[in-house]
């Protein structure tokens, strides 16, 4: 398939990684955060970091969405499945989010209707074909999936559909990346940007990180080469005393993003003065919800949530995973309480979690030998 | 476009090639088929104007860039 296969050639693959080799100091560790749940699953996936001399270490960040809700927004979510009439809709992953009391999956057991969609407009649908019925979307995800949402709510409102409302856990990427940026444990060289989420908002709104805190950007791809490309222009940027954005994946991310899903973003969202993040705790303006506007297909304003806040786990090190501080085999629970099947931290639930990812694929590859 | 073990598509920042068969112009809404053959309902707002053969970039039921 087109810009599938070229992207996965061997031959260029061994070609870059030699490039790499080339381009790092000897004695010098160098630690690079994918900021995207994507490049983590890929980068696990395809064996990308086989590729890379062992000094090139790739952190894993922030950016899976389903990894970073809070406890509270899912039993939240629960206590909004679980009311009565109401058909409650969400992505795959999050219906095995555990809440404080359980996860969506265990209400759907307990006799809550509730529903796995492809998309926002799969739940407009179904609001559609069950007219008496409340249905709830239970939006999660970056600026690449709230223009979805965002497109859905307008068109529920066109359409006048009146049973549909959305409950939104949308955050954007800027935010956390400044909090970890602040962060006192953290030592990055870094970024691979992120791909998707910059087809919507650009790669100028990471410009802030070379000019105040002086780390490279590169802005990628998801397929092994792509990976591979960005992790060679990071180091050339630093072998060279450069520090700014870059965009690898030009095929698909313009520099100023997508105008129209900006536009349809700000007129449908809102943002929140603070949101809570699993493991980075609240950090401001980083959350939307819905904008006035919009107020009446917001599920948390028509039916009302019990809004308690729930704290993390204790054995569960989600956070400094999160965080890049610790690898996910360091913490406690890792493979052994905590698993894909019965998961305790979020990084665990979705295949895009470092802890998932590095479960599924990578955990035997620990002592990795010099390229 | 799967939600299982393997990978979900739908919330992890992925974007999946598709390419247009129809068009429901009144709806702005168009048929597409991933690369397996698979038949999707996509939203076109965001990529306008678009014909079928093109290719687009498909998230969560929305184009976001035309390929």
């Amino acid at each position: 398939m087109r810009f599938v296969d070229e992207f996965r050639d061997a031959e260029l693959g061994r070609a870059l990684a030699g490039e790499i080799l080339g381009l790092v100091e000897p004695g010098r560790h160098y630690k690079v955060m994918e900021v995207c749940g994507g490049h983590t699953h890929s980068i696990y996936k395809y064996g990308v970091d086989d590729l890379l001399p062992t000094n090139v270490e790739l952190v894993h960040g922030p950016g899976c969405p389903v990894c970073v809700i809070p406890m509270g927004r899912v039993d939240d979510g629960i206590a909004l499945a679980h009311i009565e009439g109401v058909i409650f809709t969400c992505f795959g992953d999050m219906m095995r989010v555990p809440g404080s009391r359980g996860t969506l999956l265990d209400a759907k057991a307990a006799g809550a209707d509730v529903r796995m969609v492809y998309s926002p407009l799969d739940a407009l649908r179904i609001a559609k074909e069950h007219p008496d019925r409340e249905v709830i979307f239970y939006a999660i995800g970056f600026e690449t999936t709230a223009p979805s949402t965002a497109l859905t709510l307008k068109r529920a409102r066109a359409e006048r559909v009146t049973n549909f409302s959305c409950m939104c856990n949308h955050v954007t990427i800027v935010p956390p990346l400044r909090a970890l940026l602040e962060s006192p444990d953290l030592r990055l060289d870094g970024f691979v940007g992120p791909g998707h989420v910059s087809t919507i908002v650009g790669a100028r709104p990471f410009e802030f990180i070379p000019a105040d805190y002086g780390k490279p950007v590169v802005i990628s791809g998801f397929e092994p080469l792509d990976i591979l490309q960005s992790v060679a222009m990071i180091l050339r940027q630093i072998a060279a005393g450069r520090c700014e954005v870059e965009n690898q994946y030009t095929r698909v991310v313009p520099y100023d993003g997508n105008l129209r899903a900006l536009e349809v973003m700000a007129e449908v969202f809102e943002l929140r003065p603070h949101f809570e993040w699993r493991g980075l705790g609240f950090i401001s303006h980083s959350g939307l919800r819905l904008s006035d506007a919009y107020a009446d297909l917001d599920a948390e304003r028509r039916f009302g949530v019990p809004g308690v806040r729930v704290a993390d786990p204790k054995a569960c090190q989600c956070g400094e995973v999160l965080k890049g501080v610790i690898k996910p085999w360091e913490c406690k629970v890792f493979g052994t309480a905590c698993t894909p099947e019965r998961p305790i931290g979020t990084c665990m639930v979705s295949s895009e979690g470092a802890c998932a990812a590095y479960y599924n694929y990578g955990r035997f590859a620990r002592d990795r030998e010099v390229v | 476009m799967s939600c299982g073990a393997e990978h979900c598509i739908t919330c992890g920042d992925d974007g999946v090639p598709m390419r247009v068969l129809r068009l429901d112009d009144e709806r702005g809404l168009a048929l597409c088929a991933d690369g397996e053959g698979a038949h999707h309902t996509v939203e076109t707002a965001l990529v306008e104007p678009v014909a079928p053969g093109d290719e687009l970039l498909v998230h969560a039921g929305v184009a976001l860039v035309a390929l």
